[in-house]
Parts: C-alpha cells; structure tokens; sequence
C-alpha cells in the first residue's frame, strides 16, 4: 500500500492546497485517502547499487519488491452492498486515470450515480469524458483567475505610487449602468410597440436533459442579443408550461432577473395569441423560402435542439395547426458545404434581427457560422434586378453615361 | 510531368467556383488546369500521380465526373445472376474498386527514436530518453510504441526494471498494463502470473482493461480457474464484454470444464449480448472429441439460436460445424459447400429451401407494425396528414387487390436520359400488357406540366394503372409499403429504394427481421440498360436465407472471409449437411 504514495505524491501536491482550500472533503478519491494516511515506505530496492555499475540491469529485480509492499488493509468491514459498488465505481475509475484514460480526478456522490445508471458502456464513457474536460476547463479558469488576480495586484502598487492627479470629467463613469437603463426603455417600448417573434418551447417531450440545457443556454443568447438591438423584437415564451423543465431551467439561469425581463412568457399557444394568417413557422424543412422579411408577420422559431435528428417535427407541428412556413434561403446565397441547415437560436435572432434592420440577406447570413459554407454565391438574380434597376433610374434623372455621377455610382 | 503537377495545385480554386477576382500569380495557370482536365477525360492514367491531400477532393471530383461520362458500361458489370440483397451486391453496384487506391504514407513518426530490439542497460534507456522530445513522459511513449510494435518481452521488462530502479522500485499502473499486454500477446504465460501476483499485492480493485488482459494471459495456464473470480471481479461493476466472456468459456473448454463453459454461456446470453461467433465455434471444435447427447443437443441449441437471430457463420466456422456433424458416431452425415439454385433447390442434395414467404401471423404482424411505426409513429403528421392518410385507405380498399406497386418517383428518376414522365410511362405499360393490376405512386407535383412531366403522358399512365398522388411535403414510401402489404402476399413492389430509413423505424430487431425477409421475398428492382432493351428485373429471392432443418438433413448458410457482406444482404454460400443412410433420390 505504501507504494501508492510515489506516483500519487505529484497530485496530491496538487490536490491537497485544493480541497482543503475548497473545504470539499467529499473530493477526496477512495485512494488518495489511504495513501494519505498510510506510512512512507522504508522499502530500499534491492537493485540500487547495481545500476551505478554499467552492467545490464537485473530483470526480475523489480517484482520482487514490487510484491514484497502488500496491501495491508484487509481487514475493513464490508458495509452494505450499493456502496460497496459506490466504491467499486469510485476505484474504478482511479484506475483509469492512473492508465492514463479521460476520466475526472474527482467524483462526488451524484455524479457517480448518474455513472451508475448509464445505461451501456459508451454512455458511461461519454459521461466520464464530459465531466473530464468540465474538470480541466474549471482548473485552467483558476488558474488564469489567480494569474490575473495577481497581476491586479501588482498593477494597485504601481497606481498607488502614482499621485492620482485631479481632472476634470463631463460624466462619472457608470457606463453599465447607463447602458443597461437604455436598454430597459428600448425593451419597455419593444413591448408595447415591437413585432412579436414567438419561441415556441412545446419541444420539452422530444429532448433529453443536456439537449434541454443547450436549448436554455441559447434562450439566454438570443434574448441578449435581441436586448442589445437597435430595434428589438417583442419576445413571447409560448407553450411555456408553468413548472416544466424549460420553465425551472429558465428560472435557475435567469435568478431573480426572471421575473423582470422585458419579454412575454405565456403558457398559452401563439394561435390564441395570434391571428392565423399572420404566423409564419420557420423551420428548415420546410419546402417554401423566406424571400423577404414582413414586417407584419408574426415569426416564429421552435426552442428545439435536435441532437437525434429527429426530421420533420416542427414542420408536424406546423402542419398540424395549418400554420404557414418558411425557411431561410440558406441555398440561394451561401455555397454550403457541410453541416446542419437548421441553425442555433441566437443565430436566428440574429439573422432576422439583421434582415429588420437592413433587409440585406448578404448582411442577414454574415451570422451562419463560416465552417458551414464556402463563401456567397454570386450576386443572386433579385438584387441584380434591383441594381440594375437603380442604375436605369439614376442615369435617366441624371447626366448621360461617362459623367462624374456614373463614375461615383460604379464605385 | 513536372509542368503538369504544378497544373494539379490550383484545382481546388477551380472547383469552388469562387468567385475570386484577384489576379494573383497563380492565375495564369488557370487556362492550364483545363488542357489537364481535358486530359484526365481521356486517359485516367493520370491519377497514379500520387496528389497532395488538398488536392483529392477536386481529383475525386473529377473521377466521379468521368464515370459519369463513360456511361452505363461499368454499371453491367453488377452480375445479373446474383440477386439484390447478395453478399457483397452493393459493394459492387455502388463503384467498380477506385482507381487510385487511398495511401495515405502512414503519418510519420514524431518522433525517430527507433524502438529498441535487445533488452538495454540503464545509460543506454538514459540516453534514449535524452534524444526523446514530447509531450508525455517518455515512459509512457516508449512503452506504447513497444506496444503497437509488440516488442519482444525481454525489451520491455529491461525498460520496466530501469523505470523501477530509477524509481525506489516503483512500476506504474500504466506501464504495467502494457507490459502485461505484451506479455499475454507473446504468451508468456509465467510472465503473466508473476504480473499477476504483483498486481493482486499491489491493487485492491483494477480496471476492466487490466482484467481483460489478466483473465486473457490466466486461461492459458494451470491457474486459469483464477480468471473466474476476476470476471466476478468486473461484474461488480459493469457488465463484462462478450470477449471476456469468450475468454473464460475457451479457457474452461481448453481445461475440459464443459458445465462451467455452457453456465458461462448462459449468462452471456442472459446479458442480453449476442455471443461471439468464435465462441459458438470453440464449442463445436471442442465437440468433436465429445461424444455426449446432452452436449449435442447443445450444439443443436445453438444452431435454432443462430437461426432464430438470423446470424451466419463464418468460413471456418462452417467448417468446424461440418468436421463436428461428420464426427458424429453412427450418424454417417456428410457435409458439403454448395449453392443454391434460382429455384430454391440446394445444387448438391437437390432438397428445397424454406420458402421466403411470412407465415399469415407474420403477415399481419409486420402488416400491424409498419401501419403503426413507419406510416403513423406516434404522429401522423411527420410523414403525411390524417386527412391524407384517410384519403388513402378509402382508396386502396375501393380498388382490387394490386399485383404490382410501382414508386412513381423513383422509377423516373432511375436514368437520366430521357424525360421521367416519359420513362414512367414506358415501365407502366410494359407491366400493363402483362395484364397486372397496377398502382403507381407519386406526388402531386407530378401532375403539373413541366418540362420533365407532361401532362399527356401522365394521363396515359392513369388510364393504365390506379394512381395516387400524395402532397409533396408527404413521403410516398410508407404508403407503398402499407399499399403492398395490404394487397396481400402475392403483390410486388417496384422501387430501388433499400427502405433502410424505414426499417430502423420498427421497434425492435424481430420485427426488422421480418420486413427484411418480406422486402427480399416482394421487391423488384429494375435493372440498368432498361430504356434500350426490355424490362429486366433483379432476381428476386424464392427461399429464405437462414440456418434451417428437416431433422436428417441441415442446410447452414455462411460468410465467405473473403467476401464484404453489408448489414442488409445475405450470404450466397452454403452449408449442406446430409445423412448418408437416407440419400436423396436426385443426386
């Protein structure tokens, strides 16, 4: 048992400034506690002295010392059987990350139950790699935020040295604040006067958890981009049951901001709300192509994350209710290459957001993420059109061809 | 040569169609690519340049181009003889071998530190460390390498002594692991129980990997009853695999312990896990020295269990399972690898195959769960709408019964000459001359005019054949699939779709198992080269591939090793036993 200190001894130099720090006892591993209070070996290897002479190395040397450290806890009371398997989990997985695999270096007690009821192998391994990489992106975060913080440090004695000298300010600097006040009234508005644009969050029953938890985090995305626009839509929540998932993960995100934000979160359904005619489901499979963006049309977008590729459901959806569709002209203007067609939440606000303002698909489609497409299509036969219409009636009130105002147009 | 391959590196910019214009230096030789181009049409010849990996997109691009324009010529090469769902069909459908075989140099070592070969001393293991740069410990590299290359035994334990030495007598998990891995595949059996004791004294619990490789490397030996109590060890916490299973159940054969062999068995199938085929194999090669009823019904066992889970043998296996039928006393069997003919008869004994056709209870379950998975599955607004769906039954139960359902959309996209209305109506009325009830499906844009479906045409093949046409956001497969099974087993159905979606949208694996054997037993699937000549038709099966008995006789099919067998075909081969004392009168 002894032994096990050695290779252990380089994490639990790491480990020991850590947990008691974070005063989680919990996190110590099955291992790591017997090693802590077990001896240091007094073990001397039998092999030392010969390897200072430069003759071969004695092969077997090593086992015998290696069997000679035996275990010595044998003795420990068996306790009942489900933590016994607990434990069995919790080992196992040391292992692991002694053989080096992509496994967490501390489990608590939910998480090694979620382990347990995986259902197959696979499962049990994704969960485990999940909760490594979390591990590892926790670690480098405080890593980088004890760097920073010292060298915040350093930055506060130098500035103290420095006689802060007076001057003289048209404003104090509250530019948060401010800012977020601005957006509150441009919100306000946006509720009374804003298009409505309907998330429709009845898709809880077609997504498992993590699907659900990404939908939220891109909820959180949209909405905070709407918030920052010029312009911003009036945001309904529909189907939004009072109590789901969707409901308790949006309230755990949002805290107590939940119930201030600037949007409508309604259990009713967007055709209660709204008059039939005026709904235009977007959804990727849908076979008509959103050409322009109306401004009297209520859009609306499924809170859906599909990881299993299940086709065709909110086009069920609309077709159920006979609601109109459209998807976006991702074809006509982009050369696609690989990926998904249907997009992110907050990639969708954006892009209709941009299409309110401006009404420019090329500006509207800057936010499809590069890696899925190879660049623009040649300039599309609508705004040919357009161009070349501009041109006729700017020549015509104009000067004849080869004056300034051409030059100037051409450019 | 060399003023062409310069020629190959812009391909990428011509094929992307960018439209790019900057007039780089690279521009000139745009006007070069072509003549290359023009070139590769020719003579393909070109492509044993061996091209730089940015560039194979465009070169496939351009292969496939030029497959395209050669026409139909290596689409005769799909054997008329062999059925649709024949070993290895697809392979040969979907491309005649590539041209330029993919190999890639196998990536460079990072490293050129050569693995050693004779045991080192420690300066030497030193030394080589110096010359080591990586990002993992060198220990760890080194003994991973010496793992892909199985390194002799003698090499890695002089790297494990120079670790311990170094290390107050200290070998990590790690590197025991992968030593213990060389050991067990050299088959250094004591070495293994000497890691095996090291590892018992050292490690409370191990992980399943160390298990896996300890229970391997114990069966071999005297203690192999040992590796028992380690499988029990794995199942405390997971379901161990069916390979370490495998290993116990060889082990416990190869030590002539039969019960443990079949309870180790048993519990492998009561997992729920489909056993390896060489297990299965061990315990026919095990059986030939047996002579024991109960150990031969056993065997029988598991023949009724390949049959029941539509399993097939491999090449050895097969024969394993013929030397043990041949060793069986007073029996007098005879084996032979044989084939079967079109008519279902086996060429060597002349006895006739089961037949592919369902059962009536098969029927109407299959019938029950593809109207309730694939057609409606849980809403029946993904596939088509209720209204639709109605619309449908109405007809289908206003018509007579179909002989032959054809999918409307699929036969006229089949070639690419020739307008699809037109080639639609070709194969409608060859079938209607035959004096079959046809039904033609399809969608209502096919209706409309346009320059791919007229109207005249379309109005042709309506007063030959009853028509439906569902909307075009509708899929059409499902109501193929419910229109030909609900005409009743005689009716066939035209398509060169392999329905694979619709398959994985049954249930489980029995029922996939009997659409499959219906869709073998009913689909057509035109042959290529129709428009010019007369409809030819795919062979379609007459007999059931499957593992299957008249009590004196068996006929197994099998795997050949060389032969790729995709999921949704069966095997060509098979495996004819016979008893000698009753000798088919046709021989």
């Amino acid at each position: 048992m002894s032994i096990t200190v050695c290779f252990l001894r380089p994490f639990a130099r790491f480990l020991v400034p850590y947990t008691l720090h974070r005063k989680r006892r919990n996190l110590y591993s099955a291992v790591l506690q017997r090693c802590m209070s077990s001896k240091i070996p007094s073990l001397s290897y039998p092999n030392k002295d010969s390897t200072s002479s430069p003759e071969q190395l004695e092969l077997d040397g090593w086992k015998t010392a290696m069997k000679s450290s035996m275990q010595e806890e044998d003795g420990v009371s068996t306790v009942s059987s489900k933590e016994d398997t607990l434990a069995a989990t919790r080992e196992l997985i040391e292992m692991w990350r002694l053989l080096g695999r992509e496994v967490p270096e501390h489990v608590t007690e939910a998480e090694l139950k979620v382990i347990m009821e995986c259902p197959s192998k696979s499962a049990q391994k994704k969960y485990l790699r999940y909760l490594f990489c979390k591990e590892r992106k926790k670690k480098a975060k405080q890593i980088k935020k004890e760097v920073k913080a010292e060298a915040r440090e350093k930055a506060k004695l130098l500035e103290t040295t420095e006689e802060a000298e007076q001057k003289d300010f048209l404003f104090l600097r509250l530019w948060d604040r401010l800012i977020s006040n601005a957006w509150g009234w441009k919100g306000v508005q946006a509720m009374q006067f804003g298009q409505p644009l309907v998330f429709d969050m009845g898709y809880d029953n077609y997504m498992n958890l993590k699907e659900l938890h990404n939908t939220v985090s891109q909820l959180l995305e949209s909405e905070g981009c709407n918030r920052r626009n010029v312009d911003p839509f009036h945001i309904y929540f529909c189907n939004l049951k009072l109590d789901s998932a969707f409901h308790r993960e949006l309230v755990r995100r949002y805290g107590e901001k939940w119930d201030k934000l600037l949007l409508t979160a309604t259990e009713k359904s967007y055709v209660d709300l709204f008059p039939k005619d005026n709904i235009i489901y977007l959804t990727a499979d849908s076979p008509n192509v959103m050409t322009t963006f109306k401004h009297d049309k209520i859009y609306i977008i499924g809170s859906f994350v599909d990881r299993n590729s299940q086709r065709g459901m909110s086009l069920a959806k609309a077709k159920r209710l006979n609601l109109a569709t459209e998807r976006l002209p991702l074809d006509k203007y982009l050369q696609w290459e690989i990926g998904n067609k249907n997009l992110t939440l907050d990639q969708m606000i954006r892009i209709l957001l941009s299409m309110k303002n401006t009404g420019s698909w090329e500006e509207a489609l800057k936010f499809v993420p590069k890696r899925k497409h190879a660049g623009y299509l040649e300039i599309s036969q609508a705004s040919q059109e357009v161009y070349s219409k501009l041109k006729k009636t700017k020549i015509l009130n104009s000067f004849p061809k080869g004056s300034l105002n051409v030059q100037r147009w051409k450019r | 040569m060399a003023f062409y391959l310069s020629g190959f590196r812009c391909f990428p910019r011509l094929w992307k169609s960018n439209p790019s214009p900057k007039l780089g230096p690279g521009h000139s030789s745009l006007s070069l690519c072509l003549t290359v181009y023009c070139g590769i049409r020719n003579q393909q010849s070109w492509f044993s340049v061996k091209p730089s990996s940015q560039n194979i997109k465009a070169m496939n691009l351009l292969i496939t181009k030029g497959r395209k324009l050669k026409g139909n010529n290596n689409n005769k090469q799909v054997s008329s003889e062999s059925h649709y769902f024949a070993a290895g069909a697809a392979k040969k459908r979907s491309h005649i071998g590539n041209p330029q075989n993919e190999d890639h140099p196998s990536s460079s070592l990072r490293n050129t530190i050569q693995i050693p070969t004779k045991p080192l001393n420690s300066e030497e293991w030193d030394k080589l460390k110096d010359c080591f740069k990586g990002k993992i410990s060198f220990e760890d590299w080194i003994s991973s390498q010496m793992a892909h290359h199985n390194s002799s035994v003698e090499v890695a334990k002089s790297l494990l002594a120079w670790v311990a030495a170094k290390n107050n007598g200290i070998v990590g998990y790690n590197l025991l692991v992968k030593y213990l891995y060389l050991c067990v595949f050299h088959k250094h059996t004591s070495e293994v129980i000497d890691v095996y004791e090291i590892m018992k004294a050292r490690y409370k619990s191990l992980e399943s990997g160390g298990y896996t490789l300890l229970i391997r490397g114990l069966i071999q030996s005297d203690r192999w009853k040992e590796a028992l109590p380690l499988l029990e060890d794995i199942k405390k916490v997971m379901i161990p695999s069916k390979k370490n299973y495998h290993d116990c159940i060889q082990g416990a054969l190869l030590h002539q312990d039969v019960n443990i062999a079949w309870n180790l068995y048993q519990e492998l199938l009561g997992h729920n896990a489909i056993p390896m085929l060489e297990t299965l194999k061990a315990f026919f090669d095990f059986g030939k020295d047996i002579k024991d009823d109960h150990y031969s019904n056993k065997l029988l066992d598991i023949l009724w269990y390949l049959r029941n889970n539509q399993l097939y043998p491999g090449e050895s296996f097969a024969r394993s399972i013929k030397t043990w039928f041949e060793s069986i006393p007073g029996k007098q069997w005879k084996g032979q690898f044989t084939t079967i003919q079109k008519s279902g008869q086996c060429s060597s004994c002349g006895k006739a195959i089961e037949p592919i056709h369902l059962s009536p209870e098969e029927y109407r379950f299959l019938k029950e769960k593809v109207m309730s998975e694939v057609i409606d599955g849980g809403d029946q607004y993904r596939k088509t709408t209720p209204q639709e769906l109605k619309k449908f039954k109405n007809f289908v139960d206003s018509c007579p019964p179909f002989d032959i359902v054809i999918d409307g959309l699929n036969v006229a996209k089949m070639f690419r000459k020739g307008r699809e209305s037109q080639i639609l109506l070709d194969v409608v009325s060859q079938l209607a001359k035959q004096n079959l009830q046809l039904l033609v499906l399809g969608r209502k844009h096919m209706l409309g005019q346009s320059s791919q479906w007229r109207k005249d045409e379309m109005e042709q093949v309506q007063e030959q054949a009853y028509c439906f046409f569902a909307d075009n956001i509708s899929e059409d497969d499902p109501f193929l699939l419910y229109a030909a099974l609900h005409s009743g087993d005689h009716c066939k159905f035209i398509t060169k779709d392999l329905m694979r979606d619709h398959k994985a949208c049954l249930p489980d694996a029995r029922t996939q198992r009997l659409f499959f054997k219906w869709q073998q037993g009913h689909q057509l699937a035109i042959l290529k080269g129709f428009p010019r000549s007369k409809l030819t038709f795919q062979n379609i099966l007459t007999y059931d591939t499957v593992v299957q008995t008249t009590g004196d006789s068996w006929h197994i099919p099998y795997d050949e090793d060389l032969v790729e067998r995709y999921s949704y075909e069966v095997p060509t081969k098979w495996l004819c036993l016979h008893q000698k004392t009753q000798m088919p009168t046709v021989c």
